[in-house]
C-alpha cells in the first residue's frame, strides 16, 4: 500500500492544527516540521499548508556531504540522521521548497519524515490525522495520480529542471479565483 | 463499524498507537460543542499527561482535531495550575488549607443568608462542565443553599437559540439532526457562524455536502474562511439578520418556492408571515442590510429550489437585542420550504461551549429545572421535589439572569460562588462588572487557573482539569457522550462536584448530596429528567460506551435515543404544528451616530476558547495569536490615515481600548471586528453593549457603535 500526502489548498482554514499536531509524533522531538502560509494577507484569509514534498530525486539528500538523509523503501525522504548530520545547512539551500530546518542548538537538520513512526505502522501522519478540514489527506498514490478528484500537480518546473514529488497538490481554482488563490486582486464578496 | 446511528459520520479505519509505558484515555476535547473524540496519552509510572493521540474511531471527528484540541492536554501539567486553596489576607490571595477555606465559605454563606435572606447568596456557573456538575449546581442552589439566584454563562451564548427553537418548534435541541445529515443537504445556509474557525470539525461535513454538489450560502459581515468558499456570501451589516431573512422569504413566496402542503399540514402562522414580508422586497432589504439585491434573490432561489437543506447559525445571529426573532426567522426558512425531519433537512445552532447543550437542560438556568422543565410549572416542581426528597414549597422560583445577577452584586446579592466561568472577560461592560464583583461581601471561585475573575475572589478553590474527572457531555447534535479522565488530583486540587457535596454537608444539607461518583449523580439526573423534554432516563454509562453516545430523548432502558427529530413531522406543540412567527426588523439597540459612526462586532479566533483563561496559557496557541487586534477595511483605514500594524484607539460610549490595526479587505467598510478572548486592558467587552434581548436576556455583543482614533505612540508590550 503506497500512500502519499494529498493537499487540497482550498480546504485549508489556516488553523495550524497540522503544525501543532506534527509535534506530537513520537519521532519528532516536539519540533514541528510543518508550514502554513497566509497567501495574500489583507486581501483574503486564504492559506496553504506545506509539508515536505518528498521529491522522487530529493535535492536535500543529494546535497548532503555526509549522506545523513536517507530515503525509505516507500520513497519517504527521512529527516537527517542525528549521528551523521553536521548541521551544515546544505540541504536548506538545496531544497527548492524550503522545507529542511536546522536546530541551531543541536546542530542537526530536521524535516518532515511523513511521521515515519506512524506510517511504518500503517497509520496516517499526524498532519493528515488531525487536519480538521481534510485539507491534508493520506491517500493511495496511484489512485490519486491516475484518477484525481480534481486537477492535481506533482511535477514542478524550477527554471527548466522538472522535479517530481510524491506529495500531491490539489490545485485551487485560480481561473475564477473563487477561493482567493490568485495574487493581487482580492475576492469580491 | 459500530452502531448504525454512526454510519454516515467521519470515523476512519485506523487504530490509535499505544506507546510503551503509556495508557490511552479515550475521551473528548474540553473545548466547544463538537466534543471531538481524542485519546489522552498518560505515562503509567506517574500518571502524567504527556500528549494526544488521534481517536480515529470516534464518529464525529474520526481523530481530526483543531489546534485547540491538539493542544488541550497541555493544561494538565501546566505550571500555572492552582494547586492549593487560596484565601485573601491583607488584600492578597495566600495559600491556605482546605479546612480554613471551607470553614470560611460556610460561615460566610450562613452569615450572609442569615442577615439578608437565602437569595442573597448566588451561584454563577458555566456550561463547559459535565452534565453531572451542571445538574449538581442547579440542585445545590435550590436545596443546598435554598437560593433562587443561580444562572450560568450559557446565558451569553445559547439562550437566544434556545428561546427561538422553543417558540418555533416547541423543543430546543441545538441540532434537529445528526451531524452526518449535513452531508446529504442540497443547500447549506450558514449564518453568523465562522464555522471554519469556531467549529472546524464541522468542515468535513460541509465539504461532504459540497462534494455531492450542495450549494453553500454564508451570511456573515466578514469574508471568513467559511464565507470565502461559499457560492453566495451575503455580507450583511451586523444586526440586520431579521430583515435579510424577511427578504429571502419575500422572494421565495413571490416566486412560489415554498412547500404549501407542508405549510398547511404542519405549521401555523404562514399568512401573517406572508403579509409581513410583503414589503421586504430585495431593494428595500438591500438598503437595510448593505448587501446586493441580486445576491439576496440568488440565495433565496438556491435555498427555495433545493429539496433538502439546512439553516444553521451561531452567535452572530443570536447575540442581539432581537436574537430570538432572528433565530425563529431562520427556522422559518426551513418551515416554509418543508425542510424538516429528513436526512439532509433541518436546523441547527453551532453550540459554542463544550457542554452548551447539556448545560442548558438540567437546571442551572435560573428559570429551569432538570429535563428542560420550567421552574414555574407546578407539575415540574412537584416532580423534581419528589426526586430530591424535599417539599415542593422548599424549591425557590426563578431568579435573576446572568447579566442581571452581576448587576445586582453588592445590592440584592451579597455573596457569590463562581464556577467554570470568567465573567469579567466575557460580560459586556467589563469595567463595571469588576466593580460589581468588588462590591460583594464574599466571593468564592472554583477554577484550575487563576482567571481574571478569580483574581478578585476572597477564596479560590483549586479544581481539576477536565481529564481528571469522569462524566457526560451533550454535544452540538444532542448526543450525550462519555468523558473519561485520569484518576488523579494534582496538589491539593479536588473535583468540583466533590467540593459542592462537602459544602452541602457542612451546611447540614448533606443528606441530599450523597454522591460518591459522577455516575451516582448521573443516575439521579436520569430520574430527574425522566418525562421531561430532554429525557435521559434510558441513557446509562454502559450504553454511552457501547453506542459512542446516545441522542436524547431516550426515555426507556430499551430506547436507543433519537438521532433525528421530527421525522413524523409532529412538532412539540399540542396540535403538533410548528409555529411560523413573523417579525418586523427592529435593528440593533445601539445605532451609529455622528460621534460613534462605526459598527463594532466581536467574535472568536480558532486558537482561543471563550475568555481565554485556558487557551491564552497554552504557549503554542498563544504564540499563534498573542493579542487582540482590530480588523479595518482599507477604505475605512484610509479615512483615518491608519496603516497596518499601527495602534488605534477604539471607543464606545462605555469604554475604550487600544489595539493594533489589521488592515484587511475581508471586513465591511462600515464596521470593525475585534476578537474577545482577552481580559483587563485588552478586553473588547469594555465597549460592548449590555442591552439584553427581552426573552433570552442575552446581551447584544455583536453590535455597538464606536469611533476610531489613531494613536501616535505604540501600544507597547501587550500579551494578555
Amino acid at each position: 500500500m503506497d500512500k502519499v500526502l494529498y493537499i487540497d489548498y482550498e480546504r485549508c482554514i489556516g488553523c495550524r492544527a497540522c503544525v501543532i499536531g506534527c509535534e506530537e509524533c513520537s519521532g519528532h522531538d516536539h519540533l514541528s516540521r510543518m508550514f502554513v502560509d497566509e497567501l495574500n494577507p489583507g486581501e483574503t484569509v486564504a492559506t496553504s499548508p506545506t509539508p515536505c514534498m518528498h521529491c522522487v530525486t530529493p535535492a536535500c539528500a543529494e546535497s548532503c556531504p555526509v549522506q545523513a538523509i536517507s530515503i525509505a523503501a516507500d520513497g519517504t525522504v527521512l529527516s537527517a540522521s542525528m549521528e551523521k548530520c553536521i548541521g551544515c545547512k546544505n540541504c536548506t539551500y538545496a531544497c527548492p521548497f524550503g522545507i529542511p530546518k536546522v536546530d541551531d542548538v543541536k546542530k542537526v537538520m530536521y524535516k518532515c519524515d511523513m511521521c515515519y513512526d506512524r506510517t511504518s505502522k500503517g497509520r496516517p501522519p499526524m498532519c493528515a490525522s488531525v487536519c480538521p478540514t481534510d485539507t491534508i489527506r493520506f491517500v493511495d498514490q496511484s489512485d490519486l495520480k491516475n484518477d484525481p478528484p480534481k486537477p492535481v500537480q506533482f511535477k514542478w518546473d524550477f527554471g527548466g529542471t522538472i522535479i517530481e514529488t510524491r506529495t500531491v497538490i490539489g490545485l485551487p481554482d485560480t481561473e475564477e479565483n473563487r477561493f482567493g488563490y490568485r495574487e493581487g486582486d482580492g475576492v469580491q464578496s | 463499524m459500530g452502531h448504525a446511528q454512526n454510519k454516515d459520520y467521519s470515523q476512519r479505519d485506523y487504530d490509535a498507537i499505544l506507546r510503551d509505558g503509556e495508557e490511552l484515555i479515550s475521551t473528548h476535547c474540553c473545548f466547544c460543542g463538537m466534543q471531538c473524540g481524542m485519546n489522552i496519552r498518560v505515562r503509567k509510572e506517574d500518571q502524567s499527561v504527556v500528549g494526544v493521540e488521534p481517536r480515529y474511531d470516534f464518529p464525529m471527528n474520526g481523530g481530526r482535531l483543531c489546534p485547540k484540541g491538539v493542544a488541550a492536554y497541555r493544561q494538565a501539567e501546566h505550571q500555572e495550575r492552582i494547586l492549593h486553596p487560596l484565601i485573601r489576607k491583607n488584600g492578597k490571595l495566600e495559600q491556605a488549607t482546605w479546612d480554613e477555606a471551607m470553614d470560611l465559605i460556610v460561615s460566610k454563606i450562613q452569615e450572609i443568608q442569615g442577615k439578608y435572606g437565602k437569595d442573597a447568596f448566588g451561584i454563577y456557573s458555566g456550561s463547559s462542565m459535565t452534565n453531572e456538575k451542571c445538574y449538581l449546581m442547579g440542585k445545590f442552589a435550590r436545596i443546598g443553599l435554598g437560593t433562587k439566584n443561580i444562572d450560568y454563562n450559557g446565558r451569553y451564548c445559547m439562550s437566544s437559540a434556545s428561546v427561538g427553537f422553543n417558540q418555533s418548534l416547541g423543543l430546543d435541541r441545538g441540532g434537529t439532526n445528526p451531524w452526518s445529515d449535513i452531508k446529504f443537504a442540497d443547500v447549506l445556509l450558514i449564518a453568523g457562524s465562522n464555522t471554519a474557525e469556531c467549529h472546524p470539525l464541522s468542515m468535513p461535513y460541509i465539504w461532504g455536502a459540497r462534494d455531492r454538489g450542495a450549494k453553500l450560502i454564508v451570511v456573515d459581515p466578514r469574508q471568513t474562511k467559511t464565507a470565502l468558499v461559499a457560492d453566495v456570501h451575503l455580507n450583511i451589516r451586523p444586526g440586520t439578520d431579521v430583515a435579510l431573512v424577511n427578504g429571502l422569504l419575500h422572494v421565495m413566496i413571490k416566486e412560489d418556492l415554498i412547500d404549501k402542503d407542508f405549510i398547511t399540514n404542519h405549521t401555523t402562522g404562514f399568512e401573517e408571515l406572508k403579509e409581513l414580508v410583503h414589503s421586504y422586497n430585495p431593494a428595500y432589504v438591500s438598503e437595510i442590510t448593505g448587501t446586493a439585491a441580486d445576491k439576496i434573490i440568488t440565495a433565496a432561489r438556491i435555498f427555495g429550489q433545493a429539496k433538502n437543506g439546512f439553516a444553521m447559525f451561531a452567535r452572530g445571529v443570536e447575540q442581539h437585542a432581537t436574537g430570538t426573532d432572528a433565530v425563529s426567522n431562520y427556522v422559518n426558512l426551513c418551515l416554509v420550504t418543508g425542510k424538516f425531519g429528513r436526512k439532509g433537512s433541518g436546523v441547527a445552532t453551532f453550540t459554542g461551549q463544550g457542554n452548551g447543550q447539556g448545560g442548558r437542560e438540567h437546571g442551572q438556568k435560573t428559570d429551569q429545572l432538570p429535563g428542560f422543565r420550567k421552574i414555574t410549572d407546578p407539575k415540574a416542581r412537584e416532580y423534581i421535589a419528589g426526586v430530591w426528597g424535599v417539599d415542593e414549597s422548599e424549591l425557590p422560583g426563578p431568579g435573576l439572569s446572568a447579566f442581571e445577577m452581576l448587576q445586582s452584586l453588592g445590592k440584592e446579592i451579597k455573596g457569590l460562588l463562581l464556577v467554570c466561568s470568567n465573567p469579567i472577560v466575557s460580560s459586556p461592560t467589563v469595567g463595571d462588572v469588576g466593580e460589581y464583583l468588588k462590591s460583594l461581601d464574599f466571593f468564592v471561585c472554583m477554577d484550575f487557573f487563576l482567571s481574571e475573575s478569580a483574581e478578585l475572589a476572597d477564596v479560590v478553590l483549586p479544581s481539576t482539569v477536565w481529564i481528571e474527572d469522569n462524566g457526560t457531555m451533550t454535544n452540538v447534535e444532542g448526543r450525550v457522550l462519555r468523558v473519561k479522565g485520569v484518576d488523579r488530583t494534582p496538589g491539593e486540587s479536588k473535583r468540583d462536584w466533590k467540593v459542592i457535596c462537602d459544602i452541602a454537608e457542612r451546611l447540614g444539607r448533606g443528606q441530599y448530596f450523597q454522591f460518591n461518583s459522577p455516575e451516582d449523580i448521573f443516575n439521579e439526573l436520569r430520574v430527574a429528567s425522566k418525562g421531561g423534554i430532554a429525557d435521559y432516563y434510558g441513557i446509562t454509562y454502559e450504553k454511552l460506551d457501547k453506542m459512542q453516545g446516545v441522542f436524547w430523548p431516550c426515555p426507556t432502558e430499551e430506547s436507543e435515543g433519537m438521532p433525528r427529530l421530527f421525522e413524523d413531522l409532529t412538532f412539540n406543540f399540542p396540535d403538533g404544528k410548528a409555529r411560523i412567527l413573523a417579525f418586523e426588523y427592529k435593528g440593533p439597540n445601539e445605532r451609529t451616530s455622528k460621534e460613534y459612526p462605526i459598527i463594532l462586532t466581536t467574535g472568536r479566533v480558532v486558537y482561543h476558547y471563550l475568555s481565554g483563561n485556558q487557551t491564552r496559557r497554552i504557549d503554542t496557541l498563544r504564540n499563534f495569536c498573542p493579542d487582540p487586534y482590530v480588523e479595518i477595511h482599507p477604505k475605512l483605514a484610509e479615512q483615518y490615515n491608519i496603516s497596518n500594524g499601527e495602534t488605534v484607539k477604539v471607543s464606545s460610549p462605555r469604554g475604550s481600548i487600544e489595539l493594533v490595526a489589521k488592515i484587511t479587505k475581508i471586513t465591511r467598510e462600515d464596521m470593525v471586528f475585534v476578537p474577545y478572548h482577552w481580559g483587563k486592558s485588552l478586553a473588547i467587552n469594555h465597549l460592548t453593549n449590555p442591552a439584553l434581548e427581552p426573552k433570552s436576556k442575552i446581551p447584544e455583543f455583536k453590535v455597538c457603535a464606536v469611533k476610531l482614533e489613531k494613536i501616535a505612540s505604540s501600544a507597547g508590550e501587550m500579551h494578555g
